[in-house]
C-alpha cells in the first residue's frame, strides 16, 4: 500500500515462481558446470582424449548458450520481477545489501568475462591458460553464489538480524552454510544433468557412452548426498516453519513430497544411465532434465511457501506490511494501520471515505492492498474457491477475516485495518463467492462443519484442545461452543446454530475414540 | 496537480554509505553502461546499414560478419555493466523507480524477453553469418530492433519515474500495469537524442574495428574507417538538431537549467556542445588526412568527455524533475564499515583481475 499492486489476473506468485525456477535451474548449472568444465578439461588433457576434448568444446558453447545468455538474463529478470511484485521488501533488501549486491556484481563481472573467453579462447590458448580461465571463471561464480545464498537464506531465517541490522548477522544467518552446501550438491548434480544432454546426441558409440558414464558420475554421488544435507538444512529452520511443509499447509507439505519423490526419480534415472550409457539418448537426458527441474523447483516452492506470511522472516510481510512498527516504515505496520485505518494509511487507495463509498468498491481496493501480492480471485491461490469451500457468507466471512494470523499455521499476516474496513473487505468478498446466510447455516453434519469453521486453524491431534479441552458430552460441548471468545479470547466470535454445534461435538467425539491416540490426520485445508 | 502522498516512503534501512558515494558509483557505471549499449546498438545499426547498403561489395558483408561476431559480447557487457547503474537507481531512487516500474509492469517485464531473443538472435547472426544462404542479417535485424525496443521501454520507464503527477492516474486506469509515457512530451525527443547518440558512437566503435584490421588489410580497414567515421560525423551532426528538439521538449524550469539557470547544467551543456562540434571537425581531419591515431584516439577521447557530461547532466535534470519530492537529506545514513571496506578491496581485485585476464588472453596488445 505504500506502493501501488501490481495486478495480474493469473497471479503474480505463479510469475515470480516461473521466472525464479528457471532461473536457479540454470543458475546452479553455471556454478557447478564451471567446475565441471574444467576438471573435465584437466581429464583430458592428463590422458590426452581428444575426443573428449572436442565434446567439450562444443559443450563449452552450449553452456554459455544456457548460462551467460539465459542465466544472466533470468537473474536480471528475478530483479525486475521481485521488483514489481515485492518492491517494499526489494527496497529493503536493496538498502540492507546494497555492499553485498555491489560484491556480486563484482564477482558475476569477473564471471562473465571468464565464460566468454574461455569459451573463445579454447582455439586460441594453450591448455594451462586454458584451463586458468576456466578456474578463474568457476571460483567468481561459486563467489557469487555465496553471496545470494547468504541473502536468501536471510530472507528464510532472519537470525539476530531483526534486532540488530547488523550485515554479517543477517548474512551468516541459520541456515547459510547447511542451504549452501545444499545448493552446492545440486549445482555438481546439475553439472552432470546438463552435460547428459550433449552427451546423448554423440553419434560416436564408445563416445558416448564414455561421456554419459562421466556424466552419470557427477549425478549420483551429489543426488546421494543431497537428503543429508537437506536434513542439516531442515534442522535450522525453526520447527514452527517447518510444520507448514509437514502437513499444516497442505500445498508446501505436497511440493516437499513432489520434491522427495522427483530427486528418487532423477537419481533413479541417472544410475539407469550409469548401467547402461550407451543406450541414453536425447529423449531420455531431457526426462532426466525434466524430474530434476521438478525436483528443484518443487523444493524452491517449499522454501519460499514455508517462508510465509513473511517475505524477510520477522521483519516483513508478504502484502509488505511491517511486522512491528519500527522508526521509518512510513506507517506501515500491522499496529499502526489497525490504528489509522488502510484507507487513511495507503498511498495508492482510490477510496478514503468508507461512508460515501460503496463497501464493496472499497473491499475490493483493500483485497488488492492486502491480499493481491498472494491471492487472485479465481486463479492462482484463488480466494473463490476458498470460499466456495467453506460457504462463508458476508458476516462470517468478516469475522473469519479477523483471524486470518491463525490458519493454517499461521501462514497469513493478520488482516490490517478497522473493524469496518474488514467489513468492506467482507462485503467485497461476498461479491466475489456470494453465500446466503441460509445456506451458510445449512450444514448438518459434524465433518462439514468442522471443514468450513474450523479447520483452517484446528487439526485434530491428541494433544490438541479440541480432544483435550472440549468436553466429551455433547450437549456440554454444544454449550462451550456457544461462545467461542470466551473459550480462548483469540478465537473468532462465531455464533454456529444450535444444530451445527450439537452435530460438530458429536463428530468430534467420534473422531476422539477413532483418532484419539494418533497424531495429526486433518490437514488445515480440510479435505 | 497530485496530492503528494502516493510517494512512497523510503523503506527503514539507513543509507551503508554517505548519498554521494552512491551517486557517484551510478553515474560511473551509468557511464560504462551507455557507452557498452552504444557500442552494441550503434555497431548493430552500422553494420546492418553497411551490409545492406553495399550489397554486392565485399567489404559491406565482411564489416557485418566482423561486427555480428563482436556483438555477443558486447551484449552481455552492456547487461553486465547495465546491472551495477540498476542497484544504485534503486538505492537513491527507488520509490520512485519501483513505482513507474509497476505502472508499466508489462512492458518493463517485457524487456526480458526481448532481450532474450535479441541475444539469442546475435549469437545466430555470429555463428551462421559467414555461411552462405543464411539469414544472418534478417535475424540481426530483428535482434537490433528489439534492442531499439529495449531502449524504449528504457526511456518511457524512466521519464515515467521522474513525473509522479501522472502516477495515480496512469495506475487507476490500468492497475494490470499496461502503461507506457506516451504522453510525455519529451519521451520521443529524448529517446531519439539517446539512439542518435548510439549511431554517432557506434561510429567511433566502428573506427576501433578499423585499427584492429589496420595491420592485416589495409584496404578493408580503410573503408571502414571511412564508414565509421562519416556515420559518427553525420549523426552527431544530427544530434544538433535533435538536442534541440529534446531542450525544448523539457519544461520550462528544467529547460532554463541548461540555459543559466544552473550555472554547472550550462556549462556541462557548452562542454557538449563544443565537444560534438570538435569531435565532428577533428574526424573529418583524420577521414581526409587518413590519421589513424585521431580518429581512434583523439576524438573518443573528446567523446568520452562528452559523454561524461552528458550523463552528468541528465542526473542534474531527473533531480531536477524530482525536486518537489527527493532531497538527498531525507536519507538516514550509517556506512556498514564491516562490508565497504572488502568491497573496495573485491572491487580493485576485481579490476586487476579483469586486466589480467584480457592480458592473458592478448586482448591488451602486449602478448
Amino acid at each position: 500500500m505504500n506502493y501501488p499492486v501490481w495486478e495480474v489476473a493469473f497471479g503474480a506468485g505463479l510469475l515470480m515462481a516461473l521466472v525464479a525456477i528457471l532461473h536457479v535451474f540454470v543458475s546452479h548449472f553455471a556454478v557447478g558446470g564451471g567446475l565441471f568444465l574444467v576438471v573435465t578439461e584437466r581429464r583430458a588433457r592428463r590422458k590426452n582424449d581428444l575426443a573428449l576434448l572436442e565434446w567439450l568444446k562444443a559443450h563449452t558453447r552450449f553452456f554459455v548458450l544456457v548460462t551467460v545468455v539465459f542465466g544472466a538474463i533470468s537473474g536480471v529478470g528475478i530483479w525486475f520481477t521481485i521488483g514489481l511484485i515485492g518492491p517494499t521488501a526489494t527496497s529493503n533488501l536493496i538498502h540492507a545489501y546494497v555492499w553485498g549486491w555491489a560484491i556480486e556484481w563484482v564477482f558475476f563481472f569477473v564471471e562473465i568475462t571468464a565464460a566468454l573467453l574461455y569459451l573463445y579462447g579454447w582455439d586460441k590458448l594453450e591448455g594451462r591458460l586454458h584451463e586458468w580461465y576456466g578456474w578463474v571463471y568457476f571460483i567468481a561464480a561459486f563467489a557469487s553464489m555465496v553471496i545470494i545464498n547468504g541473502i536468501i537464506t536471510f530472507m528464510l531465517t532472519s537470525g539476530s538480524w531483526v534486532k540488530n541490522h547488523r550485515f554479517w548477522m543477517g548474512f551468516f544467518n541459520p541456515t547459510c552454510f547447511p542451504s549452501l552446501a545444499f545448493r552446492f550438491a545440486i549445482a555438481l548434480a546439475l553439472a552432470g544433468i546438463y552435460a547428459l544432454i550433449t552427451a546423448s546426441v554423440q553419434r560416436d558409440a564408445a563416445l558416448k557412452a564414455r561421456l554419459v558414464r562421466w556424466a552419470a558420475w557427477w549425478i549420483v554421488p551429489s543426488l546421494a548426498v543431497l537428503p543429508g544435507l537437506g536434513w542439516w538444512y531442515i534442522r535450522w529452520i525453526p520447527a514452527e516453519v517447518w510444520a507448514d511443509a509437514r502437513g499444516a499447509m497442505p500445498t508446501a507439505t505436497q511440493f516437499a513430497w513432489f520434491a522427495v519423490l522427483l530427486l528418487a526419480v532423477t537419481f533413479a534415472l541417472a544410475l539407469l544411465a550409469l548401467a547402461r550409457p550407451g543406450r541414453v539418448r536425447l529423449a531420455f537426458s531431457l526426462l532426466v532434465a525434466l524430474a530434476a527441474l521438478g525436483a528443484m523447483g518443487s523444493f524452491e516452492f517449499v522454501r519460499e511457501s514455508i517462508r510465509k506470511p513473511y517475505v524477510i522472516s520477522n521483519y516483513l510481510y508478504a502484502n509488505s506490511l511491517y511486522a512491528a512498527t519500527i522508526p521509518g516504515d512510513g506507517g506501515f505496520s500491522v499496529d499502526e494501520v489497525n490504528a489509522a485505518g488502510i484507507l487513511q494509511s495507503a498511498k495508492w487507495v482510490r477510496n478514503r471515505d468508507l461512508a460515501k463509498s460503496d463497501p464493496a468498491a472499497v473491499g475490493r481496493e483493500i483485497f488488492r492492498l492486502e491480499c493481491e501480492s498472494c491471492h487472485t480471485l479465481d486463479a492462482y491461490r484463488g480466494v473463490k474457491h476458498y470460499l466456495a469451500l467453506r460457504q462463508w457468507d458476508q458476516n462470517k466471512t468478516q469475522v473469519m477475516l479477523g483471524s486470518l494470523e491463525f490458519m493454517h499455521n499461521g501462514v497469513m499476516p493478520p488482516f490490517a485495518g478497522s473493524n469496518a474496513e474488514r467489513g468492506a473487505l467482507a462485503a467485497y468478498l461476498s461479491t466475489v463467492q456470494p453465500v446466503p446466510g441460509a445456506a451458510a447455516a445449512e450444514a448438518g453434519d459434524g465433518r462439514t462443519v468442522f471443514e468450513q469453521n474450523c479447520s483452517m486453524c484446528h487439526r485434530l491431534s491428541a494433544g490438541g484442545p479440541l480432544f483435550k479441552d472440549l468436553p466429551q458430552d455433547p450437549s456440554a460441548a454444544g454449550k462451550a461452543l456457544k461462545d467461542l471468545t470466551s473459550l480462548f479470547p483469540l478465537m473468532p466470535d462465531l455464533k454456529l446454530p444450535e444444530r451445527q454445534r450439537l452435530a460438530l461435538a458429536q463428530w468430534i467425539n467420534t473422531q476422539r475414540s477413532a483418532k484419539g491416540s494418533g497424531s495429526a490426520t486433518q490437514g488445515g485445508n480440510g479435505k | 496537480m497530485m496530492p503528494p502522498n502516493v510517494i512512497p516512503a523510503v523503506d527503514p534501512n539507513p543509507l551503508p554509505a554517505p548519498y554521494w558515494v552512491f551517486k557517484l558509483l551510478l553515474l560511473v557505471t551509468f557511464f560504462l553502461h551507455i557507452v557498452a549499449m552504444n557500442f552494441l546498438l550503434g555497431g548493430g545499426v552500422l553494420a546492418l546499414l553497411s551490409k545492406w547498403r553495399s550489397r554486392n561489395r565485399e567489404g559491406g558483408n565482411r564489416l557485418f560478419l566482423d561486427v555480428a561476431k563482436r556483438l555477443p559480447v558486447l551484449l552481455p557487457a552492456t547487461i553486465t555493466l547495465g546491472i551495477a547503474p540498476l542497484l544504485f537507481v534503486q538505492v537513491l531512487y527507488g520509490q520512485f523507480f519501483y513505482t513507474s516500474s509497476i505502472l508499466m509492469a508489462w512492458p518493463w517485464f517485457l524487456v526480458l524477453v526481448l532481450l532474450t531473443i535479441a541475444y539469442y538472435g546475435f549469437y545466430y547472426a555470429s555463428y551462421r553469418g559467414g555461411r552462405p544462404g543464411g539469414r544472418a542479417g534478417e535475424v540481426m535485424l530483428l535482434s537490433v530492433i528489439l534492442i531499439f525496443l529495449v531502449g524504449f521501454l528504457f526511456s518511457n520507464n524512466l521519464t515515467l519515474s521522474q513525473t509522479p503527477s501522472r502516477w495515480a492516474g496512469k495506475y487507476f486506469a490500468d492497475p494490470a500495469g499496461w502503461n507506457l509515457n506516451l504522453a510525455e512530451p519529451a519521451l520521443f525527443p529524448r529517446f531519439l537524442h539517446f539512439f542518435t547518440a548510439a549511431v554517432a558512437v557506434g561510429g567511433l566503435f566502428l573506427v576501433f574495428v578499423a585499427l584492429a584490421n589496420w595491420k592485416r588489410d589495409q584496404e578493408y580497414a580503410r573503408q571502414i574507417l571511412q564508414f565509421g567515421g562519416k556515420a559518427f560525423m553525420y549523426a552527431t551532426m544530427a544530434q544538433f538538431v535533435v538536442g534541440i528538439v529534446f531542450l525544448v521538449s523539457l519544461p520550462r524550469d528544467q529547460r532554463m537549467l541548461f540555459m543559466g539557470d544552473n550555472p554547472l547544467a550550462t556549462i556541462l551543456l557548452l562542454i557538449g556542445v563544443a565537444g560534438g562540434g570538435g569531435g565532428i571537425f577533428l574526424m573529418s581531419d583524420a577521414l581526409r588526412k587518413e590519421n589513424l591515431r585521431a580518429a581512434a584516439f583523439l576524438v573518443p577521447g573528446i567523446l568520452a568527455v562528452v559523454i561524461a557530461c552528458m550523463s552528468v547532466m541528465r542526473d542534474l535534470l531527473r533531480d531536477a524533475y524530482l525536486k518537489p519530492y527527493f532531497h538527498p537529506g531525507q536519507f538516514a545514513v550509517q556506512t556498514q564499515w564491516s562490508v565497504l571496506p572488502l568491497f573496495l578491496v573485491l572491487f580493485l581485485a576485481g579490476v586487476i583481475l579483469w586486466l589480467g585476464m584480457l592480458k592473458r588472453y592478448g586482448l591488451l596488445g602486449s602478448k
